[in-house]
């Protein structure tokens, strides 16, 4: 009988320990999982600035003055070939023509 | 518990032989029996708080003070169809105050007039001198910058609050279709309407971003600023107060482009409510002119009156009510109703519509859809002006584009449907899912249409069309000039006209049509002095064209070999500025 009590006084003990160090632990876990959701909230917010950041950079009436500025212009139907091999063959054609001219 | 188990089995043996237990042995074991089992429950109810305390946590210990005092909302992105951003939330910084915690009113005040000069002094002080509130807005929308500053006044009772607000990169790109939001990031007009009554917004606290995918037009950001750089190349061109341009894809109805000069910021919803901002485009009603025989002859040739070769006399001016109708440049011989649509005559078109009749014309335009109101994603347009008597001399005048006058954006649906093969047009600004089949609804036949591809390529190719200066090699341009003079006080204004282009591209195979007006353009230099659509809105149709059409990866023809699909490049090609 006494072992027996005994054996149920230290059951009691381990599990009382062994509660409130997982209960710590669990604490712990929680600050990270919320610091991580704070981090990734930020990260969210940080992404979505940037994004706009990249828009607004990338806005077409930046653009423009930008590429006018290094002699590019808006693509004309001349570009425009239906196939690789093509546009290679006017290519040729056409600088064997004018071979002074720059393409454009 | 000092008594051993063999005691307790030995007591209870002896019970029974002895039949004389003292009352101390019998209540011994029971007593210990209730203690232990006191105790067990004791230790059972300590371990399950524990486990209850380990599993739950010790709940929400911080309550929100100012629920209801700050609720802004959550909105998706607005994307083009190629998924380029033109709208999203950016997290940014209100002040607020709390009157019952400032000290010094006065200094706070001065001290923050310091970071925002525009700061109403008298109204703040107003705010501050009420200590029962405990919440005064100051200052929303801060960028950190400015936040920053105001958090190194160091000024006790003033605090920030983390909010959502709504940024545009686009600048003003498409600021009209755009719409705006109020200060709590709420839709008021335009797309952004149509994003909280119909995508939906999430009401949050503080900075939370939106869960949902973004709304993704029809607009193509690429075409929309072409349409908008070359109409304000225009305006600058022919002197014009304004101009409004869109480019509609003749099968799906989606609209590619939709500018309308002068532009305005959707960050600043106070542009947009100044009258002489107003979105042309889907705002506002004109009469357009000529354009609208566009619109005639196509009801002539839908009604088997005429083929375009039948001759129609057109030498005599018509008399109509108070007034004649008569031709710009009379040719004095009877003209082909193909002659008709390209010298763009009044009498013609005006003879035309009197054959048909007056139902049979109102007919026509209802079943185009000209006559109801129509609404599209960004609000309703603003709904057609119809004569209030619309009789023979009404029915005369509309048949060249004068007593009517619808949006800009509702006639396009209309003119569309005269060369798409007839079927029926429903303008939108959302992109269509690809798999999505569109029902085809005939209004007109397949032959109608045929014809007015075939002259409206005439009047861009022939040497005497008027819309010759929209020509762009390759492109197979066609189209209709119009040249309304616009109403004034007591009757029409002379010099003071839309000048405007109906203009579709390739003409074998209409794909998108392209609609530029200029308002109130005047007769430069450039236009050879005069106003008239042929020498501005024309070329800059043309110019539109030869800039979009390889944006929209159209082969021009000379490049196309025979047989092969015109279509260079898929210029809807997924993912490209894809930014998940």
């Amino acid at each position: 009988m006494r072992i027996v009590i005994l054996a149920a006084l230290m059951m009691t003990l381990v599990s009382a320990f062994v509660l409130y160090s997982s209960n710590y632990d669990t604490r712990q876990l929680e600050e990270r999982v919320a610091d991580q959701e704070r981090a990734i909230e930020k990260a969210r917010g940080d992404i979505a600035v940037l994004k706009a950041e990249r828009a607004h950079l990338g806005r077409p009436e930046r653009i423009e003055p930008l590429a006018r500025a290094m002699g590019l212009g808006p693509a004309t139907e001349q570009q425009l070939a239906a196939s690789a091999a093509e546009a290679l063959a006017r290519a040729t054609a056409e600088s064997a023509a004018a071979p002074h001219k720059g393409g454009r | 518990m000092s008594i051993a188990p063999d005691d307790i089995d030995q007591a209870g043996a002896d019970a029974g032989d002895a039949g004389m237990a003292g009352p101390r042995g019998a209540n011994g074991p029971l007593r210990t029996l209730i203690a232990t089992v006191g105790m067990a429950l004791f230790f059972m109810a300590i371990g399950a708080q524990l486990v209850r305390l380990a599993l739950m946590g010790l709940g929400e210990d911080s309550i929100s003070l100012t629920s209801t005092v700050a609720q802004s909302f959550a909105r998706p992105d607005i994307v083009d169809r190629n998924g380029r951003l033109l709208a999203t939330d950016v997290e940014a910084y209100s002040l607020f105050a709390d009157p019952a915690r400032v000290i010094d009113r006065d200094e706070v005040v001065e001290k923050l007039a310091l970071v925002f000069s525009d700061l109403d002094r008298a109204a703040l002080r107003k705010d501050l001198s009420d200590r029962s509130r405990r919440f005064v807005w100051v200052r929303r929308g801060l960028s950190p910058r400015t936040a920053q500053e105001v958090h190194d006044l160091g000024l006790p009772g003033l605090d920030f609050r983390r909010e959502l607000r709504r940024a545009y990169p686009g600048g003003r790109l498409a600021g009209h279709l755009l719409g705006y939001v109020n200060i709590d990031n709420k839709g008021v007009a335009g797309i952004e309407r149509y994003v909280d009554d119909v995508v939906g917004v999430e009401s949050v606290q503080g900075a939370t971003l939106a869960e949902r995918p973004p709304v993704r037009l029809s607009i193509d950001i690429g075409v929309q600023h072409a349409v908008e750089a070359e109409l304000a190349d225009a305006v600058r061109r022919y002197e014009a107060k304004g101009a409004a341009g869109l480019v509609l894809d003749v099968n799906s109805g989606e609209v590619l482009a939709a500018a309308s000069l002068p532009t305005v910021d959707p960050a600043r919803p106070n542009m947009s409510l100044d009258t002489g901002n107003l979105d042309k485009i889907a705002g506002s009603t004109f009469e357009l002119g000529s354009v609208f025989k566009t619109l005639t002859v196509a009801m002539a040739l839908d009604a088997a009156l005429v083929t375009p070769e039948t001759v129609v006399d057109v030498r005599k001016e018509l008399p109509a009510g108070r007034f004649t109708i008569k031709d710009l440049h009379p040719l004095r011989r009877p003209l082909s109703v193909a002659e008709i649509f390209i010298h763009s005559s009044n009498v013609g078109a005006a003879i035309l519509a009197t054959q048909a009749g007056t139902p049979h014309v109102q007919d026509f335009l209802r079943r185009l859809q000209l006559l109801e109101p129509m609404r599209t994603e960004a609000g309703p347009i603003a709904a057609p002006q119809l004569p209030q008597r619309w009789g023979d001399v009404e029915t005369m005048t509309i048949a060249y584009g004068h007593g009517i006058a619808v949006a800009p954006l509702q006639f396009a649906a209309a003119a569309a449907t005269a060369i798409n093969g007839g079927h029926k047009l429903t303008p939108t600004f959302i992109k269509r899912q690809p798999d999505s089949s569109i029902a085809e609804i005939p209004l007109l036949s397949t032959a109608t249409s045929d014809s007015m591809r075939v002259l409206m390529r005439r009047n861009v190719a022939d040497r005497v069309g008027t819309g010759k200066r929209a020509e762009v090699n390759g492109y197979e341009v066609g189209g209709k000039t119009g040249t309304a003079e616009m109403p004034g006080v007591g009757g029409y204004r002379e010099k003071a006209v839309i000048s405007s282009f109906l203009a579709a591209f390739p003409m074998s195979n209409p794909r998108y049509l392209v609609f530029v007006l200029l308002f109130e353009p005047k007769g430069t230099q450039e236009a050879g002095g005069e106003v008239l659509a042929s020498r501005n809105a024309a070329p800059t149709a043309g110019r539109v064209v030869a800039r979009v059409g390889p944006l929209l990866g159209l082969l021009p023809a000379q490049a196309a070999a025979p047989g092969a699909s015109s279509v260079a490049f898929d210029g809807a090609s997924p993912a490209k500025y894809e930014a998940r």
